[in-house]
């Protein structure tokens, strides 16, 4: 009887040992976790040129998202004098890191000499917040800068479920297309937005507000999209932006650049390059390079492969003439993707001011393409 | 919504650390313990 009493005392004992034991070790792991997890929601710092005017952010323009997680970031470059009005957005896909980086460049560059450049570098703030699940995509990548390396966050195409839930089974946009439920949360299915909808409506209400208030000419969304997809390469516009488009490419493929035109079509409802035309009458420009990390025939997700973009799958799937853009051993890194979005900028600029001379953006200090593909990228950054 | 999706976390995360302070076995415990971080994340609304 006793030594069954000193058995049932020691195992009892023992349970409360191992109890204690793994409450510590669950308070261990969920403290790094939750650190690691929590890092992601820091914003990465960007360091503005000396031709700032004004940093504002998306909330000034549609209180209600004031302090949550749609708010973000505007900067404003006013010149001394009249021109032109344009509107550059990066990370409205934040897996899209080069229209991303090429938004912080162009912040950490540009002076203007005439017109107004407005530039929201993390669109879609909340889609920085998290990664994409079951991709083993990095949360970070860096690049090399004059003052050291610098790390950008990696984020996902949608916005964090964290702040929005739950995905509707199928997705009614504010136009009324139908979409997969998972889009509910994608900024650019969400044009024009709605200021009652969801976070991500919102969010797209804020940037059309802002492209009332800011009487926005021009606009211009910068995207990546996976080397297997036909729309690459590209610039997508509006019918607004028609001749402005195809003089841009023109000027491009002079330089040695290939863009295809994609025209906007009509019936795809809530994107930028449609809503921003028929919702506020503006030019609407899409431009698209070619992302290996995020199409699906990519190898080992790494950071080498966002900076480097090389990947033996796709030098294979361009062989076997599955791509839509050329992919050889050299890859397509980013510093190749930023000049390409810089250039397309530029190019669209220029011809803005040759069709519309009273809307000429006169910029200096933007970099040269053929300079971000000697120095790379990080040479432009502080 | 958030209200409804805590309160089921916080039920099911009582109920793994009920298990884990009832579990004999030192491996289940490992187990329940494992998916105990998860739930807690998700309690605070961190992943």
């Amino acid at each position: 009887m006793l030594e069954e009493k000193m058995q049932n005392r020691s195992a009892r004992a023992r349970r409360a040992a191992s109890v204690i034991f793994f409450t510590l070790l669950i308070a261990a792991i969920t403290i790094l976790a939750g650190r690691e997890f929590l890092s992601m929601r820091r914003d990465d710092p960007i360091f503005p040129s000396s031709g700032l005017t004004a940093r504002r952010l998306l909330s000034d323009y549609f209180p209600p998202l004031k302090g949550g997680p749609g708010d973000t970031p505007v900067f404003v470059f006013d010149g001394p004098k009249k021109g032109g009005r344009i509107l550059i957005l990066g990370g409205t896909h934040p897996n899209e890191p080069a229209g991303y980086v090429s938004a912080v460049t162009l912040i950490e560059n540009i002076r203007i000499a005439a017109g107004t450049v407005i530039v929201i570098p993390r669109a879609n703030a909340s889609g920085f917040t998290h990664s994409d699940p079951q991709e083993g995509s990095p949360q970070r990548f860096s690049l090399e800068t004059p003052s050291g390396r610098r790390s950008f966050r990696l984020g996902s195409r949608v916005t964090n479920p964290v702040h929005q839930w739950p995905d509707p089974a199928i997705y009614v946009n504010p136009m009324g297309q139908e979409l997969a439920g998972v889009e509910a949360r994608n900024l650019n299915r969400a044009y024009p937005g709605k200021p009652d909808g969801n976070l991500t409506e919102r969010v797209a209400f804020a940037v059309m507000e802002l492209i009332r208030h800011e009487k926005i000419g021009l606009g211009i969304d910068l995207h990546e999209s996976a080397p297997e997809y036909p729309v690459i390469n590209a610039i997508v516009f509006h019918e607004n932006a028609a001749d402005l488009a195809a003089m841009a490419q023109m000027d491009l493929q002079a330089d040695g650049f290939e863009f295809r035109l994609e025209a906007s079509p009509p019936k795809l409802r809530g994107l930028s390059h449609r809503e921003w035309g028929d919702a506020a009458g503006i030019k609407a420009v899409l431009l698209e390079t070619p992302n290996a990390s995020h199409g699906r025939l990519k190898g080992k997700p790494s950071e080498a492969l966002v900076v480097e973009g090389k990947d033996p799958n796709y030098e294979r799937a361009a062989k076997l003439g599955r791509l839509f853009v050329p992919f050889g051993p050299e890859g397509i890194p980013l510093k190749e993707r930023v000049a390409r979005h810089l250039a397309g900028v530029r190019a669209l600029l220029k011809s803005l001011s040759e069709l519309e001379p009273d809307n000429t953006v006169t910029i200096g200090g933007f970099p040269a393409a053929e300079e971000i593909r000697a120095r790379g990228v990080g040479a432009f950054l502080k | 919504m958030r209200i409804v999706y805590l309160a089921m976390v916080l039920y099911l995360a009582a109920h793994l650390a009920w298990m884990l302070a009832r579990e004999k076995s030192f491996w289940k415990q490992a187990g329940i313990a494992l998916v105990l971080v998860l739930f807690i994340l998700r309690l605070f609304l961190i992943q």
